[in-house]
């Protein structure tokens, strides 16, 4: 009885693992496909991939897309982790819900409200679209998420260590080169990722505030998307799925690495970061 | 030592300031502006008045819920199978790994998957049912929106149902009560926070999904998304736009209300 | 011999893949009584408790409840209940409702539910908490509902999963108290599973004292702390001297170079055994006077006694309680009578020993 009962479970499973991949692996698919179309394979061709790395506006804005985002995680890591340290020495309860809550406002936002309303500050106070206000804007969109992976490391962190340091003679800044940085070390790599993968992974808000000069490779996909089917796509496709890939093989190394810092007790934490990607 | 942890904050205080607090006020700000610059109620009257922008309000809500529904309906047992699952930090992983694509490709794989001679159409044909036009269609926007929000539903509820304390089941099955009573009784009820989160992770975003209205709706359905980016970008009239934003973001709020303000578990969506 | 047992095992084996956590377990528990499984953690006494409730089944052998056969018998199915460990009280109902929660899946009517909660509530002192939550309820508290949400079905049996070693000490002795006699008043089996010997030796009628997936020992709790099988037992129950002897012939026994009187018989003549010496039966008196002499060591004031440890001129060590006092340096002279030693002949069994006891005593 058990038996049976364990089958249909593992059917059903496998359906939900075969929808969520199949548009994935019908976009790899029809890469190779020599026909043009996404609908009949005519015959296999390295053609698309070679078109991707031949059509140089296509790399400059992938050049682009990779310079944001990383630019863009770096800042928003040193920001956001200092303010979660602020937020960690803010002692009213009250006060801290507050900085919470505004914190988080940014992540439970709709895209388009984030885009609509930074274009309408861009715009205010006069800044020119391009580069840097799509710039601005990931750094903007990518702090919360750090905050939260630092916060919880910080909270974990036990108080008396920073009365030892200062008992044994140690500085402020010398308690937070030498103890608190490296103990919240793995919520700031976290806090990196996240952001990373958030600036890579955006298009509304870039597609509001990016201007007519500047494209990031999103909002290049969706303006050739609706022209119709173009393999190039498909090929560019796979290679951000291979990427994708490395990326979450990555972030499971950077798991594994703070649960054997911290034992099992964290397997949940990451759980949980792994939900807010 | 004030001033150290003062210094800490600037930067990030200056982001609260400029990104967040401003851009909201700026928003509600704007609302009250019409297309040449003058301050109006008239965005509001236009909006409460015109059958067009609640009709296109309420069919976006319908939209969302159904698209919410959907996803439940998907998401519930898939996590709590997952949960049961051996290596089901694996299977997670992989869960999570489709959420890593950009949404716009796994959009246009539809593009090809529902168009006229694509693999949906030609099992269709086969079936005998014949083809029919699937893309551009209410039902293509939900399929898609419910596939793309699909792990964002897993993902809260499995955690909590990972969390419970297995000797509950233990204790229920005890009390005289079998599988059935079980998930009625205690574990539905107890999961009910993670169904809450991921309600809240799939309805808000469901509002503003305006490039799939575009991609795959073909401007058939219109979200407050949609409308909203049509206002800013195309038609340029940004005193409207901002309505229609206030609307959304009050929208959000009342949702994070009635799903309750318990203890976030997890599950803020990914953007 | 009970003529009609509530619960058996009989050759009970139970085995996680290679891993065997119960070796042919045999019991026979009757009705009414507080049963003790005592034993370090991973000893399998929580495994016995799991196949009474049901939560696990057996690898070989036959479990009965009531005379039947349940094997196969789904927990749901079962007419005892448990208390967890944790106490496992549902966190999304309150008081009222946690205990009423087996009552409601046997669809009884609202009003004898209300009459069977209030009652138990009654007994259990926690009139008045009904609508409270769960996490606004003390730990001792939570312990009482969920000894009311088990008591509430009328088990044949209680099953008690350690649930005394979440409270601290105070609470614990009082919860003992009120456990003997909450069990005495009704009159049910309680299964008591606990890795703490004075509480196994304060409440039960009966303790087993388990070891590696096998039951060592089992006995009254007088039986079981006077005469130990062996040194495992006597280390586990109480605080024990244990040294070396030889058995010169029935009821004289040689240690520490000297001869002793003492009431055991039955072992043969030279054959090396172990003796154990309560550390309470030593009584200090002068050099002269002792049966031993020790040097004392040193000496700790524990409340109600000192305890005072003594090397002989073999280097044994004894603990001694007393209330008077030593001087540390001194030697010091220990007084025991006959029957305060404790003969245990190495890896007699239980059957064996039972066996020893009765053939001398009926002479």
């Amino acid at each position: 009885m058990t038996k049976k009962n364990f089958k249909w479970s593992n059917l059903y499973l496998l359906l939900v693992f075969v929808v969520l991949y199949a548009p994935i692996m019908y976009l790899i698919f029809y890469s190779f496909n020599e026909g043009g179309t996404m609908t009949s394979f005519t015959g296999f061709t390295w053609d698309n991939y070679a078109a991707v790395f031949e059509d140089t506006r296509l790399m400059g804005i992938v050049l682009d897309t990779f310079l944001v985002a990383l630019l863009a995680s770096l800042l928003a890591t040193v920001i956001g982790t200092f303010g979660a340290i602020g937020i960690y020495y803010v002692k009213k309860r009250n006060t801290r819900n507050t900085l919470l809550s505004m914190n988080n406002i940014l992540l439970v936002s709709p895209d388009v409200i984030i885009g609509a309303s930074f274009l309408i500050l861009f715009t205010f106070i006069g800044f020119r679209l391009g580069f840097t206000s799509v710039l601005l804007s990931h750094v903007a969109f990518s702090i919360p998420i750090v905050v939260l992976m630092v916060l919880p490391k910080l909270q974990e962190m036990n108080p008396t260590m920073l009365k030892a340091a200062q008992d044994l003679g140690a500085t402020n800044l010398q308690v937070l080169t030498k103890i608190v940085l490296p103990a919240i070390t793995p919520g700031i790599l976290a806090g990196y990722f996240m952001a990373f993968t958030y600036s890579l992974d955006d298009f509304a808000v870039t597609f509001f505030v990016t201007g007519n000069g500047f494209s990031t490779l999103a909002v290049e996909i969706y303006s050739r998307a609706r022209q119709g089917v173009s393999l190039e796509i498909n090929a560019l496709s796979t290679l951000m799925f291979l990427f994708a890939l490395i990326l979450v093989i990555g972030y499971y190394f950077i798991q594994q690495y703070n649960m054997s810092k911290k034992h099992k007790q964290n397997g949940k934490k990451n759980t949980k970061a792994v939900t807010l990607l | 030592m004030k001033q150290t942890k003062t210094f800490y904050f600037v930067p990030y205080s200056i982001w609260l300031l400029l990104f967040v607090v401003a851009p909201l006020m700026l928003i509600l700000y704007q609302s009250f502006f019409d297309i040449q610059g003058n301050f109006t109620f008239a965005n509001y009257a236009t909006y409460f008045q015109s059958g067009t922008y609640l009709t296109m309000t309420f069919n976006s809500i319908f939209y969302a819920f159904l698209i919410t529904l959907f996803t439940l309906l998907i998401s519930y047992p898939t996590a709590y199978l997952l949960v049961r699952t051996k290596h089901k930090q694996l299977w997670l992983l992989l869960i999570i790994l489709p959420t890593w694509i950009n949404l716009l490709l796994k959009a246009y794989a539809f593009i090809g998957i529902f168009s006229m001679n694509g693999t949906v159409n030609d099992f269709l044909s086969f079936t005998g049912i014949g083809r029919q036009q699937i893309l551009f269609t209410d039902m293509s926007f939900l399929l898609v929106a419910s596939y793309i929000e699909i792990p964002f539903m897993i993902l809260p509820i499995y955690n909590a149902l990972e969390e419970m304390n297995p000797s509950y089941l233990k204790a229920s099955n005890d009390l005289g009560a079998n599988s059935w009573e079980t998930f009625r009784r205690v574990i539905f009820p107890l999961s009910l926070n993670g169904v809450k989160s991921g309600v809240q992770a799939v309805f808000i975003p469901s509002l503003s999904l305006f490039m799939l209205t575009r991609l795959i709706g073909g401007n058939r359905v219109i979200t407050l998304g949609t409308a909203i980016e049509q206002h800013f970008l195309v038609t340029e009239n940004w005193g409207m736009g901002s309505t229609i934003g206030v609307i959304l973001i009050i929208a959000m709020f009342l949702m994070m209300l009635v799903t309750g303000e318990k203890k976030k578990k997890g599950a803020v969506h990914k953007k | 011999m009970p003529e009609n047992p509530i619960i058996t095992f009989e050759n009970v084996k139970k085995q996680y893949e290679e891993d065997v956590v119960l070796k042919n377990i045999n019991l026979k528990l009757e009705r009414g009584k507080f049963y003790t499984l005592l034993g370090p953690s991973g000893c399998g006494k929580t495994t016995i408790l799991n196949l009474i409730a049901g939560f696990t089944e057996v690898t070989e052998g036959t479990v009965t409840i009531n005379g039947e056969k349940v094997n196969d018998v789904p927990p749901n199915k079962r007419t005892v209940n448990t208390v967890f460990q944790d106490y496992a009280l549902f966190p999304h109902m309150n008081v009222f409702e946690n205990i009423a929660f087996g009552l409601r899946i046997k669809k009884m009517d609202t009003k004898t539910i209300e009459e069977k909660v209030a009652s138990v509530l009654k007994m259990m002192r926690l009139s008045g908490y009904e609508n409270r939550a769960i996490s606004e309820m003390s730990g001792g508290q939570r312990q009482r509902v969920a000894i009311a949400r088990a008591l509430v079905n009328e088990p044949d049996v209680l099953l008690l999963d350690e649930p005394l070693s979440a409270l601290d000490l105070k609470l614990r002795t009082d919860m003992q108290y009120e456990l003997r006699e909450l069990q005495q008043r009704l009159g049910i089996t309680f299964v008591f599973v606990t890795h703490d010997q004075e509480e196994a030796l304060a409440m039960s009628d009966e303790i087993f004292v388990m070891k590696d997936g096998k039951i060592v020992q089992s006995g009254t709790p007088v039986d079981i702390y006077d005469e130990p099988i062996n040194r495992y037992v006597a280390d586990f129950i109480g605080e024990s001297n244990i040294v070396e002897a030889t058995m010169i012939q029935d009821y004289e026994i040689s240690f520490v170079g000297r001869t002793f009187e003492c009431v055991d018989a039955g072992i043969a003549a030279n054959e090396r055994v172990e003796v154990v010496i309560r550390p309470e039966d030593l009584v200090l008196t002068t050099p002269e006077k002792g049966k031993l002499t020790v040097k004392v060591d040193t000496q700790l004031f524990r409340g109600v006694h000192y305890e005072i440890i003594g090397y002989d001129s073999e280097g044994n060590e004894w603990m001694v309680h007393s209330t008077k006092k030593a001087t540390v340096g001194e030697m010091v002279g220990l007084f025991f009578n006959p029957e305060d030693i404790h003969v245990m002949r190495i890896g007699e069994t239980e059957k064996e020993f039972d066996a020893r006891l009765e053939s001398y005593e009926e002479e």
